[in-house]
């Protein structure tokens, strides 16, 4: 089924995606994302000593703070802060540096949809680029279903408002193994099948859904390939000391 | 938490010396001349009114926003304009989120004084309806590196975004005259704000060592300095404000030389500004034989009885 999306692109059609690391002079690590005109800027310092006071001291403690482009900070903000940090929580290595905070401070520069996967993903290249473990890098994408039952990718703000219901789903990155037999499975299923979060908003029936995670995973492939190209790129670049 | 004290950086005893016997012999650790100012780069975002400025390894976003609003009773004529600084912790690791700190309320004021009191945006123009509806202005300044200087790179940044601007046109309508219809951008164009002159801030930085006078210091000499001096000047040569809070005593020739200096440099900094918006303009310009609604049209109907 056609459908006719405003800037012409096809259902399952991403926008162009761009993205640099090592922005920031001070941050220990920055990358900026975007999407379309989707923009958001990612900085990451840490680890810093101690945790706080609520937090686990025997683990690595992450803090994100959100930033939006005007306002004040409210709760739509807050729920940001606490999904990006379960997120980056579910993907960084805990157990590596115990009793220590790294801050993540996500910039929304421009919002034209799609924005909290953005910023998972601006906020994962920032995690790489300071150098912090992780296990494996989050891909995140946004899948729309409209009135009629049609499914589409990565929505501009305008389509987004006009959608029955959408889900923001984050998987981790496709594995590229010397041996495919070998890759980690858990409980017979490949690692990258797995979903680390998952967010909907209004109505979807169950079909829906699971047609959405289809779409979904399949362009996490296409996410994951982009990433691969521009950490392996930009790997080159001189150290920040001091 | 004790553990943020161990976090903020420090310059060493030796990097301090450093940058000072430097500076007797007229050298900056960055290569400049005492009176050379840094790269300034001028980038705008896909809305009107947003402004991304990066003054040597400073950055600073911009943002202009605009509703309407109530005008205050002493001023029921004129349009409101309002500074929120926001020392995002991404700049600098010691910068904690929340209430704005006294660097942040300072660079606030500077900023205010130098754009509010010199009259550079005018105000009477924001007026819709006496005591009724003005428009209140407001830019949100985002610090994202900090690099030192900031209260130049943020002032360059408003001045940007404010050039840029686009308020939506509205006319009174109604049976009395009374209501005011806001009408989006796909169906009258928006409007320019009316900017008469552009205030400049210039930083200077003062070394208690046979006083040596630097400007736009960077945060490493902002760490060794002994006191600093904003002056917000604009191209015609007025002074707009001074700011010198503390810190290092000076003598007047150094101040009189300090304001000749800012004089001179504001000339290009203005410039520099008005070519980045020109070229920004013509770009907008020819983009609009195709307006795509980017921005959704405010669509406000207020009546007032």
């Amino acid at each position: 089924m056609e459908v006719d999306r405003e800037d012409g692109r096809s259902q399952n059609q991403l926008r162009p995606l761009a993205c640099s690391r090592n922005i920031l002079h001070r941050a220990h690590g920055s990358a900026s994302w975007s999407q379309g005109d989707t923009k958001v800027l990612a900085a990451v310092y840490g680890p810093k000593a101690g945790t706080k006071k609520n937090e686990n001291p025997e683990k690595a403690c992450i803090e994100v703070i959100w930033k939006p482009k005007t306002g004040q900070i409210g709760k739509p903000e807050k729920e940001y802060e606490m999904i990006l940090k379960r997120t980056l929580e579910s993907i960084c290595i805990l157990t590596v540096n115990p009793n220590t905070t790294t801050s993540i401070i996500v910039q929304v520069v421009n919002d034209d949809g799609a924005l909290l996967p953005s910023a998972i993903n601006a906020a994962c290249m920032a995690l790489v680029d300071a150098g912090i473990p992780m296990k494996h890098l989050a891909v995140a994408i946004c899948c729309c279903v409209a009135k009629s039952g049609y499914v589409i990718l990565d929505p501009t703000k305008l389509e987004e408002q006009k959608m029955k219901a959408f889900a923001y789903l984050v998987f981790p990155n496709s594995v590229r193994s010397v041996l495919p037999e070998g890759s980690l499975r858990v409980e017979g299923e490949p690692i990258e099948n797995g979903i680390i979060t998952s967010v909907t908003h209004g109505i979807m029936s169950v079909a829906d859904y699971f047609y959405c995670l289809e779409r979904g995973r399949a362009a996490s492939v296409k996410l994951s390939d982009f990433l691969r190209r521009n950490l392996q790129q930009q790997s080159t670049d001189s150290s920040k000391a001091g | 938490m004790e553990g943020r004290l161990a976090n903020s950086w420090r310059l060493t005893v030796n990097d301090k010396n450093f940058i000072k016997t430097a500076l007797l012999s007229e050298i900056r650790i960055d290569g400049r001349k005492p009176f050379e100012y840094r790269k300034i780069s001028i980038k705008f975002g896909r809305e009107d009114g947003s402004s991304e400025v990066q003054l040597g390894q400073t950055r600073v976003m911009g943002m202009v926003t605009a509703q309407l609003v109530q005008p205050y009773r002493d001023r029921p004529k004129e349009g409101i304009l309002s500074i929120f600084t926001e020392f995002s912790p991404m700049a600098d690791p010691s910068f904690e989120p929340g209430r704005p700190g006294e660097l942040a309320v300072e660079l606030g004021r500077i900023i205010d004084r130098g754009l509010r009191e010199s009259r550079a945006v005018d105000t009477e123009s924001l007026c819709i309806l006496a005591s009724k509806f003005v428009w209140a202005i407001r830019i949100d300044l985002h610090i994202l590196d900090n690099g030192g200087n900031l209260v130049d790179a943020a002032n360059i940044a408003a001045l940007a975004a404010l050039l840029t601007f686009r308020r939506p046109e509205c006319s009174l309508g109604g049976e009395d005259g009374q209501e005011v219809i806001v009408h989006p951008p796909e169906i009258r164009e928006p409007l320019p704000l009316t900017v008469h002159h552009l205030p400049i801030a210039i930083s200077f930085g003062f070394f208690s060592n046979e006083s040596i006078l630097v400007i736009d210091p960077t945060h490493n000499e902002e760490a060794v300095m002994g006191g600093r001096m904003t002056t917000t000047v604009n191209a015609n040569g007025d002074i707009c404000a001074i700011q010198k809070s503390g810190g290092e005593g000076v003598p007047q020739r150094v101040i009189m030389q300090c304001l000749q200096l800012a004089t001179s440099k504001a000339a290009s900094i203005t410039k520099q500004i008005k070519d980045a918006v020109e070229v920004v303009n013509t770009e907008r310009a020819l983009r609009k034989v195709k307006r795509h609604p980017t921005s959704t049209g405010v669509d406000v109907r207020e009546k007032q009885n």
